[in-house]
């Protein structure tokens, strides 16, 4: 008997022992989806008839002999990745009723691994936003308290993995989507580096920083799913053609020596003083286990959220120029001609959030402000990337908190538009330089989750991933889990 | 600052449509929010270049050969409206 909380790893030693089936533990995952998701709505799809049949189909194989970890065990992806013949929105009223014809290679990657998809994850719309309430389908609740948001925009994978629907979510993070919510739900969620793993079949947002991820109980767990998620892939011109190394293989490893660089700027005046104190603890604990805690810093932290905000929605504008109502997605009633058509299926398809970024990139990009604000924020990307290229060359990772506060309350009013892009201070550094960067969790403050984020080299996740390990093994803030009860009756 | 007359250029570029009754807002929204940019003038940037991949890498293409990754009907099934193998809209020339 496996309980909704068990890791991959922990499933793979069940399922591989004959403990308990895929069937089994599929029905388990629908059952409590079934039960939980009318209070958290961080399902926005469910494909019962075709997981079962995978279920038997791994079953099936396990019996004739097939061995891998992965295989039979469930998990959900976010809906942002092409689901051939199951419904895929990006929580969008523009892709309502899109039912793509092909998988997105991450989806195909996890499925060719044995894994079993039972359905699809409620995300802020096209994975505009930090709080997972700009979804067409209605906000995401944190399981940890449902009045909470669960960050965003993978707040739906970070809450049903927090919640025990399934041990594994799928994730993009283009500003820190993987691991803000991942944080603040109280997972483990890895954004490799950019072109790790191929972004063919996932819908596009911002297409020089879109990443797609692991989010898991632990780094355990992320590092066995990267091994299937990564690689090259002929159909992403950006997918590099870099070897995958064995991740699971290289968690053991001592950290004794290792160089932690402490940003300076990462402890400011922006961060919540209890995540502080927390995310200082967490460090202590990397000390402890012989790591070397180095001072450094990164002075342009503050200009990443303008860099993100001008350069995000400027890509976001010429991506999202293909939702017109003509080839798919919404189209609107009766229209008059073709200007029209363009004009209505747009503006009643796309939400608020979407649109007021699709203006910012269409004016950020236009002829008159070129200069001012897109040339200029791709030269300050370079400096951002240039400062962590550099401290990385002092240090082996850069460790600090992956977001300045703890779950904020849901419809929070006081918060401006630019209060909410502020939840992004720490964890755009890593999309707009390419690295990878995880967040692990490291405590908790007044009931509610706290990620530590570690931020690496280009193509460095497998040092990451045992850093992130070698926590865990010290640490049991990664196996606390929320109190449903009052949910599950 | 950008007046309402700019944001509704800026609207019409990008194919959408704001009410008389919204445009007060959207306009607020946007300033505050290119307010946020003005940070950006204070770094020193002559002589750096643009990084338009965070990698540096060029684009790698594949050879110029005709596959069928996804085939014809499956991608019709999406269209709002079709005819044949056609995509219908609303009449262009008279």
């Amino acid at each position: 008997m496996t309980g909704p909380f068990e890791t991959i790893c922990s499933l793979a030693k069940e399922l591989d022992a004959g403990r308990i089936s895929s069937r089994e533990l599929v029905e388990d995952a629908i059952a409590r989806t079934e039960t939980l998701n009318p209070d958290l709505n961080a399902v926005i799809a469910m494909n019962k008839p075709g997981a079962l049949a995978a279920a038997d189909q791994a079953d099936k194989a396990r019996a004739d002999g097939a061995n891998s970890p992965l295989l039979g065990v469930p998990l959900l992806h976010k809906d942002i990745f092409c689901t051939r013949g199951v419904r895929t929105s990006c929580a969008s009223k523009m892709l309502t009723d899109f039912v793509p014809p092909y998988d997105a290679t991450v989806v195909k990657k996890l499925h060719d691994a044995g894994m079993v998809s039972f359905g699809k994850c409620n995300m802020d719309e096209f994975a505009m936003g930090s709080s997972n309430e700009t979804s067409f389908f209605g906000a995401v609740k944190n399981p940890w308290d449902l009045n909470r948001v669960p960050g965003g925009s993978s707040g739906g994978s970070a809450a049903a993995v927090a919640a025990g629907l399934a041990p594994l979510a799928t994730g993009t993070d283009t500003g820190g989507s993987i691991r803000q919510p991942a944080a603040l739900c109280g997972i483990t969620g890895l954004k490799p580096t950019y072109g790790r793993v191929s972004r063919y079949g996932m819908i596009a947002f911002a297409s020089s920083m879109d990443q797609a991820g692991p989010m898991a109980r632990t780094a355990e767990d992320c590092a066995l799913v990267l091994n299937a998620m990564a690689g090259h892939d002929p159909l992403d011109s950006t997918c590099a053609d870099i070897s995958v190394p064995d991740y699971s293989a290289g968690l053991e490893q001592s950290i004794e020596g290792l160089r932690v660089g402490i940003p300076k700027e990462f402890f400011s005046s922006h961060l919540n003083d209890g995540v502080a104190a927390t995310v200082s603890a967490a460090i202590k604990e990397l000390e402890a286990a012989g790591a070397v805690i180095v001072d450094v810093s990164l002075p342009s932290t503050d200009l990443g959220v303008s860099t993100y905000y001008v350069i995000a929605p400027a890509e976001a504008s010429a991506n999202l120029s293909r939702y017109d109502g003509v080839r798919y997605g919404y189209r609107c009633d009766s229209p008059s001609d073709l200007q029209d058509l363009y004009l209505r299926s747009r503006t009643e398809g796309f939400g608020e959030e979407v649109k007021r970024r699709i203006l910012i990139g269409t004016f950020t990009l236009s002829a008159a402000s070129y200069d001012q604000y897109f040339m200029k924020a791709q030269q300050v990307r370079r400096l951002i990337a240039e400062e962590y290229q550099s401290v990385l060359k002092d240090v082996d990772v850069i460790v600090g908190p992956s977001a300045p506060n703890t779950a904020f309350v849901l419809n929070d009013g006081s918060k401006s538009i630019t209060d909410m892009y502020m939840e992004d201070l720490f964890t755009i550094g890593a999309n707009l330089a390419g690295l990878p960067a995880i967040s692990v969790p490291a405590g908790l403050v007044d009931g509610l989750p706290v990620g530590m984020q570690l931020i690496g080299s280009r193509f460095g996740e497998a040092q990451l991933l045992n850093i992130a390990h070698q926590f865990q093994i010290r640490t049991d803030w990664h196996s606390l889990t929320p109190d449903l009860e009052d949910l599950t009756g | 600052m950008t007046d309402a007359a700019t944001v509704r250029d800026v609207a019409a570029l990008a194919r959408l449509a704001i009410s008389d009754q919204d445009m007060e807002n959207t306009t607020a929204e946007f300033n505050q929010t290119l307010a946020l940019f003005d940070a950006l003038s204070s770094a020193e940037t002559t002589n750096v270049a643009p990084m338009i991949n965070p990698l540096d890498s060029a684009q790698r293409l594949r050879i110029d050969r005709i596959e069928t990754l996804v085939d014809r009907a499956g991608l019709m099934q999406n269209a709002p409206a079709s005819e044949e193998d056609y995509f219908l809209v609303p009449r262009v020339l008279d």
